[in-house]
């Protein structure tokens, strides 16, 4: 009796082994880490604080829906490496908030909060064109010294992969990823200037800088 | 024991040989060549189509095969000048006209870094390289007596690329470039699959080289 009872023990045992081996094989996930380049240009004349979040660091994309196969999608190592890499070479000094809005450090003309608002993605077989695509867009946020808003805007990153390129789905997503993740830096860099309320932001910096200048010299 | 050394002689002759591809290079040229000492080349891919995307290492392969400093040409590998120049010439902001050049130059870092670089000509590559057809059938089979394959696949490739090259000092269109490339490869299974590969992308890519290395050197220098 003792020998049968084993035997269902080793029965719902390894019946447990493949459901949960079948389930792992429907699951993918891809830890995205890359490394950026620093843009080239001349950097504002500010000195921002930017506040990069738990949340946000350690950012993972999760989707497990009926038409789709279960996707655990870790973006935050690399989209950490991208926003300090591009704010740092934007101003003319940052410094990076390990908390916000308490010990706000004296100088700091801005403090910059980005926040993952969305990530899609498309596979091969769901669009019929053999590329992988991903969209991320990201809510920013810019306070000045007092904790007040000064501007909120919006900014849409694109990236997209062929599969010729790649070997698995894991890594063909991983590029696009990254591939969306530069285009986000690029358009937080040359569309920063163009947020109304930021340009009015460092115009006044600057004639106050230029104002303060003939003083210094005198 | 022979027929099987014999068997595998043929199969890797066969592998060796490869399927038929034609290429036909076409060139519109509104200045001769004046790639000089110390100047460079970058060969980038145009990236801003949501259909298709210059592949990589086609742009390698057209660097690579072009690169020869002892001839005086100097290509800056794609991603090396990319990175250099973040984010001025990503798929959202690279230039797409000569005149946005202007607009890029009036940044004094991008400007200095472009000299620094010795940039005399961009060349932008656009295209792809697609199976247009495929037909045939290969069935594999494994038993106790052993394995094999039979049956026979074939499936046709073409390539259509256009290089424009920007001449980055004047400011102008040199000229361009088309490469058209086509092939078919095939692959009779008997017992082993044997693939007779059409490399058109690979042709393409060397009929391009070899045209654009033509195009940018000076007439004497070219002919060297």
């Amino acid at each position: 009796m003792n020998r049968l009872l084993n035997g269902f023990g080793a029965i719902r045992y390894f019946t447990l082994v493949a459901t949960v081996s079948l389930l792992a094989a429907c699951s993918h996930t891809v830890s995205v880490d890359g490394e950026f380049p620093a843009p080239v240009g001349s950097p504002h004349p500010l000195t921002v604080g930017v506040y990069l979040s738990d949340d946000f660091r350690q950012f993972t994309y999760s989707e497990n829906r009926d038409d789709r196969e279960e996707w655990n999608i870790n973006t935050g190592r690399a989209q950490k490496n991208l926003f300090e890499t591009v704010l740092g070479s934007m101003f003319k000094e940052t410094v990076n908030l390990a908390q916000y809005p308490s010990n706000l450090p004296q100088g700091v003309d801005l403090v910059i909060v980005p926040e993952v608002r969305e990530l899609q993605f498309t596979m091969p077989r769901e669009t019929r064109v053999n590329i992988f695509e991903v969209w991320i867009k990201y809510d920013m946020h810019a306070y000045n010294q007092q904790g007040d808003s000064v501007a909120e805007w919006v900014i849409t990153a694109y990236g997209k992969t062929p599969t010729a390129f790649l070997k698995s789905q894991e890594a063909a997503l991983a590029q696009a990823i990254n591939v969306a993740l530069r285009d986000a830096g690029a358009t937080l860099y040359t569309g920063f200037e163009r947020v109304p309320e930021l340009q009015a932001f460092i115009a006044s910096k600057e004639r106050a800088l230029s104002m303060k200048q003939p003083g210094d010299n005198e | 024991m022979k027929f099987l050394s014999a068997f595998f002689s043929v199969s890797v002759l066969a592998l060796l040989s490869s399927g038929c591809t034609t290429v036909v290079i076409d060139e519109y040229r509104r200045s001769t060549g004046e790639l000089a000492l110390g100047d460079s080349v970058v060969i980038l891919g145009r990236r801003h189509s949501s259909d298709y995307e210059t592949e990589p290492d086609l742009i390698d392969c057209v660097g690579k095969t072009l690169h020869n400093p002892s001839a005086g040409v100097n290509v800056i590998p794609e991603q090396q000048f990319v990175d250099a120049m973040y984010p001025w010439f990503e798929p959202r902001t690279a230039p797409m006209h000569i005149k946005s050049l202007d607009k890029l130059m009036d940044i004094p870092d991008v400007r200095d870094r472009m000299e620094k670089y010795g940039v005399k000509y961009i060349v932008w590559i656009d295209g792809s390289t697609e199976t247009t057809s495929s037909a045939g059938s290969i069935g594999c089979s494994i038993g106790t007596a052993g394995a094999g394959c039979f049956g026979f696949g074939t499936w046709d490739k073409e390539s259509d690329y256009e290089a424009s090259v920007w001449d980055f000092r004047d400011q102008e269109l040199s000229g361009k470039i088309s490469a058209d490339a086509q092939g078919t490869s095939y692959m009779p299974a008997i017992v082993v699959p044997i693939p007779l590969i059409a490399r058109v992308q690979n042709n393409a890519c060397k009929g391009m080289a070899a045209q654009l290395q033509e195009f940018l050197l000076p007439p004497q220098s070219a002919s060297r």
